[in-house]
């Protein structure tokens, strides 16, 4: 396996805060790298520079083999990406929205095979802002698929989403690893961590403070002597949830 | 190249199913129109004139017959009282009182001749100059003839003006300009400052597109709407308003879409300035409204105070307006407007300025 995401003593300071404080970590090529930590930790600042969006005051940054600092142009081509807080042109159809991101990448692409990918074929023809929220992040991460990215990054990809959406999108996520993409994602829901990531960063104040395989950091801190008053359960709320209202996906229309 | 034509494409067909956008640049400008163009506000036309005949006898009979056969006159008789009422709301230009005792005869030496009393509305003096004209001709002319002699000057009256100005002739061009106006900075400033909280800005930077790619799909998205806009009012306007552009369609168009591309620097400037679109509004209209009354929209710019005069000349509204109006009206050349177009070219350097300097894609 090689690195395909590369990063050594990034630093970022926006004024007096010192919102990346020299950060060093490698991707491998075909796993699911999770970048954790609370709001605030720098965790989207850190996507933002390897997605070519932002600066970096020091230190490096490679993805897929180039210096994202030094030609961000060549790297956005190559990578996929699904932004926090973002939003596609109104009075748009989804097929369009693809359309116009295959534009903007300057490749043919398949509107309907995309679609189809991310289960949103029956909703080619309908405007974006009707999609419901898990709709539209499906939409969202199939435009992130149209220049065909060796690395895709997800910025909390499932907050917003109800239990349903966010294991369809989980799912989502696992066949694009199978297709051979690399994906980077943050999030902030340790459930999600644990079963989607290969490995983890957890970060905080800036700093990676830990970075793992999940299981092998609840072996680690099981093994440094951690207790927590056990109630032996064999479900939780959230089985019970998804037990009384099933694994379809609801969505409105 | 072909890139930005099919990103600008793509944003002229989302732009087409907004339907409050599409409201506010066709059938707001359509309604203006129609409306102004119905209330033939500025005709000038006639001048409205009571005559209150106290006199009422064969000699003044003929006077006011005399006055009633002249075309330029909206002649009515009224008693005084009422009259002056009128004058007061302007529902009248002039008054004319022909008194007691009015004769039409030669004058001796040593007597008095009749007096006719004016009244004028000082808010039209305009129409209270054609009137008291006419009036001091029919006096002329009347003296003459009662002393049988004749005029020892002829005047030969030639129009200056080939055909006859009507509201509606000088207000199409006036209604063009300001909706080119409207569209440009208006609609480019809410969409691009909406699309920068949105975030769609970012997504879109997030792919290796140039920016300034994308910018000029959105100046040629709006170049496209601005030629649409004016094809069909120019269309309404002849269909309509039986309105003659003299000079022809094409250099119309030529210098609208200029004026499009000044306002659409002013629009760009104006989303690079605003945090959020909801304060782009205010500041769009503080930039438009003098324009919209000093630049000659709906009358003559010349109704600006003479004190702001010189500022109001230099108006990019102006330019455009006084452009449009010379080539559709006068038909003027693209050459005869030469002065304009560079009035519109040294504004467009100064609006691009601006929106390099303010326009961002988001504040980092």
């Amino acid at each position: 396996m090689s690195a395909i995401v590369s990063v050594r003593d990034l630093r970022k300071r926006y004024g007096d805060i010192e919102a990346v404080r020299g950060i060093s970590f490698d991707v491998e090529a075909g796993e699911i790298f999770g970048l954790l930590g609370p709001n605030g930790a720098g965790k989207t600042t850190t996507v933002e520079i390897l997605e070519g969006l932002r600066r970096a005051d020091g230190g490096t940054a490679t993805v897929a083999g180039i210096d994202v600092s030094r030609d961000p142009e060549a790297a956005k081509a190559r990578v996929g990406v699904q932004l926090q807080q973002s939003a596609f042109p109104e009075h748009l159809t989804a097929r369009e929205v693809i359309e116009l991101f295959a534009i903007c990448y300057g490749v043919r692409a398949d509107a309907m095979r995309l679609l189809r990918e991310v289960d949103l074929a029956d909703r080619a023809g309908q405007r974006q802002e009707q999609l419901s929220g898990g709709q539209r992040q499906r939409l969202s991460v199939a435009t992130a698929l149209v220049n065909r990215p060796r690395v895709l990054f997800l910025d909390e990809p499932t907050t917003g989403l109800d239990p349903q959406a966010r294991r369809n999108l989980w799912e989502l996520v696992r066949r694009i690893r199978t297709a051979g993409t690399t994906v980077f994602l943050t999030t902030h829901y340790m459930d999600e961590a644990e079963v989607l990531c290969d490995r983890v960063a957890i970060m905080d104040n800036g700093l990676i403070v830990a970075m793992e395989r999940p299981r092998a950091l609840i072996a680690e801190l099981l093994a440094g002597g951690f207790t927590k008053p056990v109630v032996q359960q064999q479900a939780n709320l959230e089985d019970v949830f998804l037990q009384l209202t099933g694994h379809a996906l609801r969505e409105d229309q | 190249m072909s890139q930005t034509l099919r990103l600008a494409a793509m944003l002229f067909r989302a732009y087409l199913r907004d339907r409050s956008a599409l409201f506010f640049s066709l059938v707001v400008p359509l309604m203006l129109m129609v409306i102004f163009g119905n209330l033939n506000l500025g005709e000038f036309g006639r001048v409205s004139m009571a005559v209150d005949d106290q006199a009422k006898n064969a000699a003044s009979e003929q006077f006011v017959s005399t006055l009633g056969r002249i075309e330029t006159l909206d002649l009515r008789r009224t008693g005084s009282d009422e009259a002056l009422r009128q004058l007061r709301r302007t529902e009248l230009d002039m008054l004319v009182v022909i008194p007691e005792g009015f004769a039409l005869a030669p004058a001796r030496p040593g007597q008095a001749v009749p007096t006719i009393t004016v009244y004028g509305d000082d808010a039209r003096p305009q129409q209270v100059s054609v009137g008291g004209s006419i009036l001091n001709e029919v006096i002329t002319r009347t003296s003459f003839a009662v002393a049988g002699g004749a005029p020892v000057v002829a005047v030969r009256d030639e129009s200056v003006q080939g055909v006859r100005l009507r509201y509606v002739d000088f207000l199409v061009p006036g209604i063009l300009g300001v909706n080119v106006m409207q569209l440009a900075v208006f609609s480019v400033a809410i969409a691009l400052a909406s699309d920068k909280r949105r975030g769609v800005l970012r997504r879109i930077m997030a792919t290796p597109l140039r920016p300034a790619r994308y910018l000029a799909a959105q100046v040629v998205t709006r170049l496209v709407l601005a030629t649409l806009q004016v094809l069909i009012l120019i269309g309404v306007a002849i269909v309509l308003f039986n309105v003659r552009i003299v000079g022809g369609v094409l250099p119309l168009l030529g210098v609208a879409l200029l004026g499009s591309l000044l306002f659409l620097t002013i629009g760009f400037a104006l989303a690079g300035w605003a945090k959020t679109e909801d304060q782009i509004p205010a500041i769009a209209q503080l930039i438009t409204l003098p324009q919209f009354f000093f630049s000659g929209v709906f009358f003559s710019k010349n109704a600006a105070p003479a004190l702001v005069r010189p500022l109001t000349n230099l108006l990019p509204l102006t330019f455009l307006n006084d452009a449009l109006r010379e080539i559709s009206v006068q038909g003027a050349s693209l050459f005869d407007v030469r002065g304009q177009i560079l009035g519109l070219l040294a504004w467009i350097v100064v609006g691009f300025v601006l929106a390099v300097r303010l326009f961002r894609f988001e504040r980092f």
